[in-house]
């Protein structure tokens, strides 16, 4: 008898679908324009960009040449040379600035809430400026002159001046070490939130139980903050492969296409030779390798995280 | 020999609203070694803080703390020779049930054979031997409750401390954590020192109970003394279920004037009254010292009264009844059999030979 009621209440009527409306109506009313937008600005143009990419884009006519485009990246070698720096900025300087981020956390979280505060805010303030703003100061930074920053700091030192961004062996080197001195604020935050979270009578048995500082930190604090560390190593990751603003606006991605990025590459292409087919199989491929690694990271990394 | 000791023992905490607050108020007494000693109080009266004190995970403002003699001031919780089990069990969550275990013993940089040994000595003594390999969530309460005794019991320290171990467990676990606990100290043959604000627990496993209160020691002593004889109404009020009822009266004689009664206090007890003669007093009288008539075989001639019951709750083997005296409302209790009903008027004889007369401005009792 119920299974009936139910069925009934379930069929397709158009009062039904009046009552559904007068109670669901407004919920669908409130997400139509963001859906709208969502459609237009994301859905229309990832499609048209995958029919681009099968295509010789023009601005008045374009040609279908099947996988022309791919075949043509896989066999490029300046595509190839993007995609191993991308690798070698993304190995480079993701695990590092984890663990950069992860040991700033944990000198900021023991001291009182006001300094903590002052922290969180100067390290944070990088993120707030804007990024072009922040690559001109590295430009002066990395100035392969003796009036460059770094230079200064490498006479004090005695070292010998660098080239810095000047030569193809330390141009993108220099572009991970930015990565490193700054840009930590919002992990900090996250580290600093997650490390707030673990129970405070888990260190006081640790305490008890004799374990010495390294050893909670090892045994507790590291592994509890798996869930942390994981969302910073896959959104850390495709950020990490999507590098362009530093690249760009420091080297345009010279010398000898030492700092190319796969970002980069798909600029240029667009914009500089307005082959936008191939840009567009760029950003496939590159979309590709970002899904690909972020589902084996979930796989292999987040079997043994406690949430 | 592991007596613990508490002199003088003061603690403040610093509150950013109220400033300096007085959490612990020069703290004195002595558990003796293999004693099962249970702090008990209502929230924030500073219970948790002398355990914690006890731990060294606080440290005291001023005063002493011995641990088996040994002055323990200064010394790191690792080194009193103790054990703590949590309120929230503080299992390491992403260990194994025998990582947990092993990790203190690992700190200690214990063989692994003895690690073995003393994992499987605590797993059979607790029953606990088919969850070793199981994750902390993977445990229901009553077994995370285990695992954090087993947890203590590896490191064989001199002192377990308890801090409301069993305040997340459902009523019957309770029950059944309560005996295990009682025998498990008899077991092992160690000092106890267990936190619990639940007076039910206090009572079934201390063999002594200190009642806190505002952060002062109200009373220490037997469940039995703590009953018959507390110190103070706090401690009257407190211990016991439903707490003793406290009644507004003058001492007139060996007249008690309640608000609407007159009650006869016995002779022998006039001795210790003649300071309060013909001044106001608060009567104590515990629920159970409240007799239906019906249920005597004799009938007295003195000390009977005859309210009308406001509500009556039967719990079974007992009844629970209510009623005014004045404005004082008095809880009493008796067996199932006496049939009590609600609204109507019953005849109630008071037990004054179990009274306690009350100071109402001190709340000392008399």
């Amino acid at each position: 008898m119920a299974a009936t009621v139910s069925e009934t209440s379930k069929k397709w009527s158009w009062v039904n679908f009046k009552q559904f409306m007068k109670d669901y109506g407004w919920c669908y009313a409130f997400i139509a324009l963001p859906f709208l937008l969502f459609l237009v600005f994301t859905v229309y143009p990832l499609i048209t960009a995958f029919i681009m990419s099968f295509q010789e884009y023009g601005i008045l006519e374009s040609k279908f040449i099947g996988f022309e485009n791919y075949k043509y990246l896989l066999e490029n070698e300046i595509f190839w040379k993007s995609m191993k720096n991308t690798v070698i900025y993304t190995v480079g300087t993701v695990p590092v600035n984890i663990l950069i981020t992860f040991f700033l956390a944990l000198m900021i979280f023991p001291i009182n809430k006001r300094s903590q505060t002052f922290f969180k805010a100067s390290f944070y303030l990088p993120a707030v400026t804007s990024g072009i703003t922040m690559s001109l100061i590295w430009l002066w930074m990395f100035d392969p002159t003796e009036s460059g920053l770094m230079n200064i700091v490498l006479g004090w030192f005695g070292f010998d001046q660098q080239m810095w961004l000047a030569s193809s062996d330390s141009a993108l080197f220099s572009i991970m070490l930015m990565t490193y001195i700054g840009g930590h604020g919002s992990g900090v935050i996250l580290y600093l939130a997650a490390m707030g979270g673990i129970p405070k009578s888990l260190y006081e048995a640790a305490d008890i139980d004799a374990a010495s500082w390294w050893s909670k930190l090892k045994n507790i604090t590291w592994p509890l903050l798996k869930p942390t560390t994981l969302y910073m190593l896959i959104t850390g990751v495709i950020g990490s492969f999507q590098v362009f603003e530093a690249t760009y606006v420091m080297t345009q991605g010279g010398p000898n296409f030492a700092t190319t990025t796969i970002a980069y590459l798909i600029y240029q292409h667009a914009f500089q030779y307005y082959q936008f087919g191939l840009a567009s199989a760029e950003a496939f491929i590159l979309g590709f390798v970002i899904i690909i690694i972020s589902v084996l990271q979930f796989k292999y990394m987040s079997s043994d995280v406690e949430y | 020999m592991a007596e613990v000791k508490f002199v003088n023992v003061i603690k403040e905490f610093e509150d950013e609203k109220k400033g300096k607050v007085r959490a612990v108020n020069n703290a004195n007494f002595v558990v003796k070694d293999k004693e099962f000693l249970v702090f008990v109080g209502p929230s924030g009266c500073g219970k948790t803080t002398s355990l914690r004190m006890i731990a060294g995970l606080e440290r005291q403002s001023s005063g002493d703390i011995f641990i088996g003699n040994r002055l323990v001031n200064k010394v790191h919780p690792k080194d009193r020779d103790i054990a703590m089990v949590f309120q929230d069990y503080a299992l390491y969550p992403h260990m194994t049930i025998k990582e947990n275990l092993a990790f203190g013993l690992k700190n200690l940089k214990t063989p692994k054979a003895e690690i073995e040994a003393k994992i499987k000595e605590a797993a059979a003594i607790l029953s606990i031997e088919n969850l070793l390999d199981r994750k902390p969530r993977e445990l229901s309460g009553g077994q995370k409750q285990r695992i954090a005794v087993g947890r203590a019991i590896v490191r064989n320290p001199s002192v377990f401390l308890f801090d409301e171990p069993l305040s997340n467990l459902d009523a019957k676990l309770r029950v059944q954590m309560r005996v295990e606990l009682s025998e498990l100290h008899k077991r092992l043959g160690a000092t106890v020192i267990y936190v619990t604000h639940d007076q039910v627990e206090a009572m079934t496993l201390g063999q002594r109970i200190v009642v806190m209160n505002g952060g002062e020691i109200q009373q220490i002593a037997s469940p039995e003394e703590l009953y018959e004889n507390p110190n103070n109404m706090f401690v009257a009020g407190f211990i016991g279920s439903p707490p003793m009822n406290f009644i507004k009266a003058r001492l007139d004689g060996n007249q008690l004037m309640t608000a609407d009664y007159t009650l006869t206090v016995p002779v022998g007890l006039l001795d210790k009254y003649k300071a309060y003669q013909k001044e106001e007093v608060v009567l104590g009288i515990r629920p159970e010292d409240i007799i239906s008539l019906n249920l005597l075989n004799h009938q007295p001639n003195h000390n009977v009264i005859e309210p009308t019951l406001k509500v009556v709750e039967h719990l079974g083997a007992e009844l629970l009844f209510y009623f005014n005296i004045g404005e004082d409302q008095v809880t009493g209790r008796v067996g199932a059999d006496a049939k009590l009903k609600s609204l109507s008027k019953v005849k109630l004889y008071i037990n004054m030979e179990k009274m306690h007369l009350f100071d109402p401005n001190t709340q000392e009792r008399i």
